[in-house]
């Protein structure tokens, strides 16, 4: 079990998408315990991806195939995980079949920068996030809309452009005029973003990059 | 020898700084791309670029930087306009304004920026469609008369060496080129992981006459950046930096870094062994002047 673990983690970060389906489905096989499996293995491959991109080893190629391989393995042991529910208390990582947490995410509009965003989404749901990606150019009432409806825990909100950053300031008030606020949590990200805006703001978070925003989605998730 | 790369010969080339600040400025509207402005306000365009004249830049670059194919069709809203349009009205806005200035020993630089898609296994770009976008939109500059080309804020080499071997492809023209990176923990890289090492070697080796960084670090940052790639590479070297970073008050932009803070880095830039210099996002002519003042002062 302590080995097939440790292949399950190295899947992840070697990106091998092929290979953690494989480990995944031996793991159903062998009856292993599949929350354990993805704390112990796939999901510590992720946050060792995210370890090593921040120390500079990895770079944004690498993020994306550790993710992918990430998201294979978990199609893999999805249904398992239905069947197995209830969860007992795991910090919306990986376990739960995505009530972790379920995020919105989307690029504010006027601004249709999308590749940060889409990686975070990826991350977001690698880590086992709901993820509800509206794409770019998102108009403000959508990102409400949409979490409204989904009761989604988190708005995360894109923007790349000084231009279009006070739109993320907009989704926080449409929050406020429809008492969604407390409700639902809204982080910010993109390059010309800062936790000092995000304050100034009164965003509930801060993400510089896609592995901060697991962080902080599981900081505050379950 | 080209007149440009003679001039880098003798002396430190001023480049000019950013276009879409001054743009937004000046009322360009908001997920309005700035190319947009080539075909609807090209006097404030020329206006601009006049500004960066009398503030000492030696090179203007054209508002091209969306205007290959690829980028074109995301950027714009509805229809894409036509391509050799956006760059022939981004040329001559340069070109009459150097003309009304002025030219002898100033410039105008046709920028070629990314296509915005990624290559596998982020994106499903490939190195044919980069190259034809690359291609058309250097043969349309070509055209219209450029002195070189600028190709800038590459954050995957793939996509840069594309660009450089489009523009060879249908350009004798002095072709310079930026990676934009970032200052990682062990050194500098972009968002793929390209080092300046790795530039160093392929991007000369493609046919770029000069290479360098612009945009993502702070001037101070590239004095650092500058030495690195000096001892790398006996290319000529150029660096365009943002005026720090732009930090959000009262729902505005600031850039909280001054001209003369700016141009007190740059000329160290300078020293570590560029051989061009310039600025990027939040950049004004009024920072081209303070670096202009510090250049002919040699101090």
């Amino acid at each position: 079990m302590k080995e097939h673990l440790e292949q399950c983690m190295q899947a992840i970060v070697d990106g091998d998408a092929g290979r953690a389906a494989e480990l995944a489905g031996l793991s159903l096989e062998r009856g292993y315990p599949v929350l354990e499996v993805i704390e112990n293995g796939f999901a510590r491959g992720i946050r060792e991806v995210g370890r090593l991109w921040e120390e500079g080893e990895l770079f944004l190629p690498e993020l994306v195939v550790g993710a992918e391989a990430m998201k294979k393995a978990l199609e893999v042991l999805g249904p398992a995980l239905e069947s197995s529910a209830g969860g007992g208390g795991r910090r919306g990582r990986g376990g739960r079949s995505g009530r972790g947490g379920s995020v919105v995410i989307g690029t504010i509009e006027g601004d249709i920068h999308d590749i940060g965003k889409t990686l975070v989404a990826t991350m977001l749901s690698a880590n086992g996030f709901e993820v509800t990606d509206l794409g770019a150019d998102v108009p403000v009432k959508r990102f409400v809309e949409e979490a409204e409806r989904s009761g989604a825990d988190w708005i995360a909100v894109s923007a790349l452009l000084t231009t279009t950053m006070p739109g993320q300031k907009r989704v926080i008030d449409e929050l406020r005029a429809r008492s969604l606020d407390g409700k639902i949590r809204v982080m910010i990200g993109g390059a010309p973003c800062s936790a000092e805006w995000a304050a100034e703001i009164g965003a509930d978070g801060y993400a510089g990059d896609a592995v901060a925003a697991v962080a902080l989605a599981r900081r505050t998730a379950g | 020898m080209n007149g440009f790369l003679a001039a880098l010969a003798q002396r430190v080339l001023l480049f000019d700084g950013g276009m879409g600040s001054m743009l937004i400025a000046a009322g360009l509207g908001e997920g309005e791309p700035p190319e947009a402005w080539n075909l609807a306000r090209p006097e404030v365009l020329q206006d601009i670029h006049r500004r960066y004249l009398e503030a000492g830049a030696d090179v203007i670059q054209t508002n091209t930087f969306g205007a290959n194919e690829v980028k074109l069709a995301s950027s714009w809203r509805g229809a894409p306009p036509d391509m050799e349009e956006v760059n022939a009205r981004g040329v001559s806005a340069a070109r009459n304004a150097l003309e009304e200035y002025g030219s002898p020993g100033r410039f105008v630089a046709g920028e070629i920026g990314p296509t915005g898609e990624f290559f596998a296994p982020m994106g499903t770009l490939t190195a044919e469609r980069a190259r034809a976008a690359f291609r058309a939109q250097a043969a349309a500059l070509e055209r219209c008369g450029v002195d070189l080309f600028l190709i800038e804020t590459m954050y995957d080499m793939r996509e840069a060496l594309e660009a450089v071997r489009a523009v060879r492809e249908v350009s004798g023209k002095p072709v310079v080129c930026e990676l934009t990176m970032e200052r990682k923990k062990r050194g500098f890289f972009t968002l793929v992981g390209d080092s300046p090492a790795a530039a160093g070697e392929a991007l000369p080796a493609a046919g770029a006459d000069v290479i360098g960084a612009n945009c993502s670090v702070t001037s101070a940052e590239m004095i650092a950046l500058a030495a690195e790639m000096r001892a790398l590479t006996p290319a000529p070297l150029i660096f365009q930096p943002n005026a720090g970073q732009p930090e959000m008050t009262g729902g505005r932009p600031v850039y909280r870094q001054t001209p003369a803070e700016f141009a007190a880095d740059m000329l160290a830039v300078a020293r570590a062994g560029a051989n061009a210099l310039g600025g990027c996002c939040g950049t004004t002519p009024e920072f081209i002047a303070a670096l202009r003042a510090r250049l002919d002062a040699g101090r």
